[in-house]
């Protein structure tokens, strides 16, 4: 069938009809950003929190911006070089647009994963403002000593055995409960085994038994024989843990239940039968409800289902030998005390807690949430920062590898960070009273990458003198000189590069994390925002790209047989290209300028 | 729209000196954004830096739509199609002016623990 109006317009309305469709789709997609947009206004505007501004690395979006406009430009000359009937230059610039397409998801990734991988704490110390404190950085690795102490091995991914992230709960159990009503063990089961290895044991305490349905009903009502009957015997005693044996037992378990709540629904319907013929349909309902007869009724009934039902044990108990000490992720995790750990599944740890702090390098100090509660609460936020536990803990005394080492007291690192920043805020309140402007809250409560490396490297042996640091910072043009201040200074490409700096070193005792998370939606609105629209934006791009593609690749019999009618179908996949275009080039400045 | 080959030849120059001013405008942007010569307003980022940025972006797109989407050219449909889109968009932006009237969640004084109020901190934190 021939399809009308793709090449020729329509006299009515003056356009050939896939523009008219593509501009009916662009309208709807205009709503949707809009939307989004909206969305992301609503959340900035009344977010109860500092919102992150110029969080994002600029150089990779401004890149990212310049592709995207180099590939509009593109796709406009491939239109016309088909419009010229010129096959080799349109190759030649749908090819570099789908290039640039490419290049804008390879470095979209990069983002990504600079994210992603990136750590932030809100730190719940001490202090009058409790909780407020962020640091951000990465998280270090670590493995179990011999004392089965968690101990630092690596700043650096090490893909080891026995290495993991330093953001783990460390937990030496004896004894594991597994819940059978939730089917969902498999997982940690897998974990657990694994972790346990040869050199550990896991068993069953005591032996599962079910009483048999039919030697039930066969009128054995004596319990304890039916439940020693060897039908009875679902698991017995000592037997391994396995994700088969949890199968077995939560089968036996569920169609026990199952069967008991037939049964008991079976009496139920009968104590309403027996109720609404004694006293009639109008006030049966009132006797279920309030009257001394129907709880008689129903004490009875309890009486009769002990014996006519299964009661099978919904929680099993299995012992560790030796004990064994977990690594869990902490979102896996319900709660955790001293001596008991809750899974997510609802199994249950028992035995004893290990120190499990987050040991970190930290790139940025944010106490912007800590200012901002204080003002709220009239307090000066400056003395409220400085009784943080983060500027007043003792830190730890690192004596360094074995053969030698170094020999570093991190003692106080972080209040010599802040004794800095103060310094460099003095001097640069200096500076921009100078113009007749004063310093913004992110300059005075938030310390980032760049800054902590210059502060690092002002006095790194002896003590700190915060006069040294003044007359360093004190430049009567620029202020401090950062390291990498500069926009196309590729070290710092996708944020701070932890394997090119040595950045302060942080182990935050458990009780002391507040809340933590990767930069992802979990961590604030902000990210939320961010991964929905660029996410979305991301999704257009490789939709575009493959349709764009496909003319490119499957166009040529096309060009051949009606060359104008593939122009006009690269100009509708163009006009598409240059909306995505459209949408980042209002999400660059949103996102990574302001 | 260029439709004869000698208006899209003339054309492609037109759409190589807008990819220019497109590239152009965008490093304005980020200029205005991070040198501080060019730091209109308050010290950092605020409300005038955010109208700068807007407003270059806003002309960066109607380049974009004028010249490479060809809206200068176009049929009355389209610019109904896209007036529509606009009106649509603005109408989502809009719909943040009534959250302001939500006696329940902004501004107040009677909003309890858990409901957002700015003049009053949640006691514990929400991050």
């Amino acid at each position: 069938m021939e399809i009308p109006f793709i090449v020729n317009v329509r006299k009515d309305t003056g356009l050939f009809n896939s523009k008219v469709g593509i501009w009916l789709f662009l309208a709807s997609e205009v709503t949707l950003f809009g939307g989004l947009f909206s969305g992301y206004l609503f959340l900035r505007l009344y977010a109860d929190y500092p919102w992150p501004e110029r969080a994002l690395p600029v150089l990779p979006g401004l890149i990212n911006t310049f592709v995207l406009i180099g590939s509009s430009v593109t796709v406009v000359f491939a239109w016309a070089a088909l419009k010229m009937r010129e096959w080799r230059k349109f190759q030649v610039y749908m090819s570099i647009t789908l290039v640039c397409a490419l290049l804008f998801m390879f470095l979209k990734g990069i983002e990504y994963n600079a994210k992603l991988g990136h750590q932030a704490v809100r730190i719940d110390g001490g202090g009058p403002v409790q909780g407020f404190e962020i640091v951000e950085g990465h998280v270090h690795y670590a493995e179990l000593d011999e004392e089965g102490q968690i101990h630092e091995v690596s700043k650096k991914r090490k893909d080891e055995d026995g290495v993991f992230s330093a953001n783990k709960i460390a937990f030496k159990a004896s004894e594991l409960t597994f819940v059978l009503t939730r089917p969902t063990h498999e997982a940690y089961v897998d974990e657990i085994l694994k972790q346990a290895g040869d050199t550990h044991t896991i068993t069953l305490n005591e032996s599962y038994r079910v009483i048999n349905e039919d030697e039930l009903y066969e009128g054995k009502l004596n319990r304890s024989e039916l439940l020693e009957s060897e039908n009875a015997l679902v698991a017995q005693a000592g037997a391994r843990l396995s994700t088969d044996v949890l199968d077995d037992l939560e089968d036996a378990y569920l169609d026990a239940r199952s069967h008991d709540r037939k049964v008991r629904t079976k009496f139920l319907a009968a104590s309403w039968d027996w109720i609404r013929d004694e006293k009639g349909i109008d006030e049966a309902a009132t006797y279920v409800v309030e009257k001394e007869v129907w709880k008689e009724r129903r004490e009875e009934d309890t009486e009769k289902l002990k014996i006519v039902t299964l009661g099978p044990t919904a929680v099993v108990t299995f012992t560790i030998d030796p004990p064994l000490t977990l690594i869990l992720e902490p979102s896996d995790l319900v709660k955790f005390t001293e001596d008991e750990l809750r899974l997510r599944d609802d199994t249950v740890a028992k035995g004893a807690l290990v120190p499990s702090p987050i040991i970190m390098g930290v790139d940025a100090l944010d106490f912007r949430h800590t200012a901002q509660r204080a003002e709220a609460e009239e307090l000066d936020p400056f003395p409220v920062i400085e009784q943080t536990w983060l500027l007043t803990h003792e830190g730890h005394h690192d004596h360094g590898d074995e053969g030698g080492g170094h020999d570093v007291d991190h003692r106080n690192e972080f209040k010599r960070i802040w004794d800095c920043h103060m310094a460099w805020l003095k001097a640069e309140t200096v500076r921009l009273e100078k113009k007749g402007r004063v310093p913004s809250k992110n300059d005075k409560f938030r310390v980032n990458w760049d800054q902590i490396i210059a502060y690092r490297d002002v006095n790194p042996e002896v003590e700190y003198d915060k006069e040294m640091v003044y007359e360093y910072a004190r430049d009567p043009e620029d202020g401090l000189v950062l390291y990498s201040s500069g926009l196309f200074d590729l070290k710092g490409f996708a944020g701070a590069d932890h394997s090119e700096f040595e950045f302060p070193h942080l182990e935050i005792p458990r009780e002391k994390v507040g809340f933590e998370s990767t930069f992802t939606p979990r961590w604030s609105t902000y990210y939320a925002i961010y991964f929905t629209i660029t996410g979305l934006h991301g999704l257009h791009v490789i939709g575009g790209a493959l349709v764009l593609g496909y003319y490119l690749f499957f166009g040529r019999k096309m060009y051949d047989s009606n060359p104008e009618w593939l122009a006009n179908r690269v100009e509708i996949g163009g006009l598409f290209w240059h909306f995505v275009d459209l949408v980042w080039i209002f999400l660059f400045p949103i996102l990574y300028l302001m | 729209m260029a439709d004869s080959i000698a208006e899209v030849q003339k054309a492609k120059k037109l759409y190589m000196f807008i990819g220019l001013l497109l590239f152009f405008f965008t490093i304005v942007t980020v200029a205005v954004a991070t040198m501080e010569s060019l730091d209109f307003g308050e010290h950092g980022f605020d409300k005038v830096d955010a109208i700068i940025g807007l407003t270059i972006a806003a002309f960066k797109a109607s380049l974009v739509m004028i010249i490479f989407m060809h809206l200068n050219h176009e049929k009355p449909l389209v610019y109904f199609f896209y007036i529509l889109g606009l009106v649509m968009a603005f109408f989502c932006i809009a719909l943040i002016g009534w959250s302001k009237s939500d006696p329940i969640r902004y501004g107040s004084p009677n909003a309890g623990d858990g409901f957002y109020n700015p003049d009053k901190p949640a006691t514990k934190s929400v991050h």
